[in-house]
């Protein structure tokens, strides 16, 4: 069954107002079916699902969402400010409200200067932008995205994630849904990570990422033989990388006095920080592992 | 109502733009400007020739672009996925579907249109040299009604192909596009003999009663497409009645709401 999509299983994520929550998972977890089922474009096969408090596929509630698909693609004989109007007309938009709004979007998504282009015409990295600026036209409350930074180059993949915390900041609500754990952990508030349509592990980034037993880590340069004796005794573990020793201590307080040690001494402290574990850590921990 | 036209207008710009639609209607209007070709036959089959070759071409044409464009709208949207982004606004999915297909018949329209133009042309330009002709030098040919029976039977040809739309929209609903295209061509020739479904349904022929059963419901389910066709009262230069043309209308308008509202049922409850 791997790789193979999935039904979902007692979905029950808890979305903060005014966060970016992610919904990661491997590819075939369920995340786009849980994009889908918001959207009203499957259905459950059985319970029901709200969101701002209506049924899912109910238009009381797409007034207030935007979304941006994965992989775009548009109308490819309309440009920037076609599509724009066409999407916004949807929304009964019209006027110089409308035309200030497309505007507005086309240069927050630094599109205007290719306004006129058709997006047939466009690259991965400009559609990513457009689907952008598309599900921003209603200034929605909650948008949802599925993969938004996938297949941009990174310059790209940086201006989408700013223009994503800038929404946050400014009191939207972002759901996204991504395998591209390394962005995620850059980007969300909070997590949910789905593994066989089962949410297995749910919270803040925070949260997730301290991880239940949390170390410190000191790294030394320039260490002689009694030092590293010394080290070794003061520390859990020692690994040496190049010149480097990286050592791993139980507390605060252990790292500190080890590095004042080892300072007294003659050695150079690089760094002495808390251990944090990667999103991909908790995730790998959450699906049980790397399949063999 | 504005979604709907919305979607209308952004599907006839994109249909109109597609290259092997461009491709039928050039080689349509060839064939029809053609027809100019039929001088070395006498002059009353000469204008047959014409009109036949015309409004034919005409309905041809048509029926290809019709079942082109109808099959693709919805599949094209699915495939491209972006029928997510419209289906992600406040846009139901009846809107969708009345707005793709309006939008696809704008397109028939306005092909079939550019055919009638082209058509017209022709017939004025030559129906003058027919009206000309001395009954010693050919066959004298009435031609009292012919002009407007000829934008009648054009006004025919686009409310066949209005209903004929409609079916490959919603037969694109419910099967592959591919699928949907085979459906709508048997449709559409077993429609153009719908008489002959009746034979073959009524015992006084021999019929059984599975086959009574069998083809009389078909008769009764499919669109009767032959009522388009007026030709052969072209042909006699008989007036053709403007009751005629409301009667045919009215069945067209109530087949093609009827299935609509099937195509809804199945799109309705289609995952995306």
């Amino acid at each position: 069954m791997e790789g193979n999509p999935v039904g979902l299983i007692d979905l029950s994520l808890d979305v903060e107002e005014g966060q970016i929550f992610g919904l990661v998972g491997p590819n075939g977890s369920g995340k786009t079916t849980t994009l889908k089922l918001l959207l009203g474009l499957v259905f459950p096969t059985s319970g029901s699902g709200e969101i701002f408090g209506y049924p899912l596929g109910s238009l009381s509630y797409k007034e207030r969402i935007g979304f941006v698909p994965e992989g775009p693609y548009f109308y490819d004989h309309l440009n920037a400010v076609e599509l724009l109007r066409f999407y916004g007309s949807l929304f009964g938009m019209g006027g110089t409200e409308m035309e200030d709004r497309i505007e507005y979007l086309l240069k927050v998504v630094g599109m205007w200067d290719r306004r006129e282009r058709k997006t047939g015409n466009y690259s991965r990295g400009m559609l990513q932008r457009i689907a952008l600026a598309q599900a921003l036209i209603n200034d929605p409350d909650l948008i949802l995205m599925d993969e938004p930074t996938a297949g941009l180059d990174p310059i790209g993949a940086i201006q989408i994630r700013e223009v994503i915390r800038r929404l946050r900041d400014e009191g939207n609500t972002i759901f996204i849904c991504s395998h591209l754990l390394k962005e995620m952990e850059l980007l969300c508030d909070s997590v949910a990570i789905l593994n066989r349509g089962v949410v297995c592990r749910q919270g803040s980034m925070e949260e997730l990422l301290a991880g239940e037993d949390s170390r410190y880590l000191a790294s030394f340069r320039r260490l002689d033989e009694d030092s590293r004796q010394q080290l070794q005794s003061l520390a859990e573990q020692i690994e040496v990388k190049g010149e480097q020793y990286l050592a791993t201590f139980a507390d605060q307080q252990s790292a500190a006095a080890a590095g004042i040690a080892m300072i007294e001494q003659g050695a150079e402290l690089v760094e002495i920080a808390a251990q944090r574990l990667t999103l991909e850590d908790v995730f790998i921990e959450a699906v049980g592992g790397i399949p063999e | 109502m504005k979604a709907i036209w919305r979607i209308a207008k952004a599907t006839f710009h994109e249909a109109l733009r597609h290259r092997f639609l461009n491709g039928i209607l050039i080689f349509a209007i060839l064939i029809i400007g053609s027809s100019w070709a039929f001088t070395y036959l006498q002059p009353g089959a000469e204008l047959k020739m014409l009109v036949d070759v015309g409004l034919g071409a005409i309905r041809f044409f048509g029926m290809l672009i019709a079942i082109f464009v109808g099959v693709r709208l919805i599949p094209d949207e699915i495939e491209k996925q972006t029928i997510h982004t419209v289906l992600a606004k406040p846009v139901t999915r009846g809107q969708f579907l009345l707005g793709k297909f309006f939008g696809g018949v704008a397109t028939v329209f306005t092909n079939v249109a550019l055919m009638g133009i082209a058509f017209g042309g022709v017939y004025m330009i030559k129906a003058p040299e027919f009206r000309e002709i001395l009954p010693e030098k050919g066959t004298m040919i009435s031609m009292e009604f012919m002009g407007p029976n000829i934008a009648k039977a054009i006004g025919l040809t686009f409310m066949e192909l209005f209903v004929l739309t409609g079916i490959a929209v919603v037969a694109s609903v419910i099967f592959s596009w591919v699928l949907a295209s085979i459906f709508s061509f048997f449709i559409y020739f077993v429609g153009q003999t719908a008489d002959f479904l009746r034979e073959l349904a009524s015992p006084e022929h021999g019929a059984d009663t599975a086959s009574t059963i069998i083809f009389g419901v078909l008769y009764r389910i499919l669109p009767h497409f032959e009522i388009f066709d007026i030709r052969e009262s072209i042909m006699k230069d008989n007036f053709v009645p403007w009751s005629l043309l409301g009667n045919v209308t009215a069945q067209a308008m109530i087949y093609i709401v009827v299935v609509l509202m099937l195509g809804y049922l199945f799109f309705n409850e289609r995952e995306m």
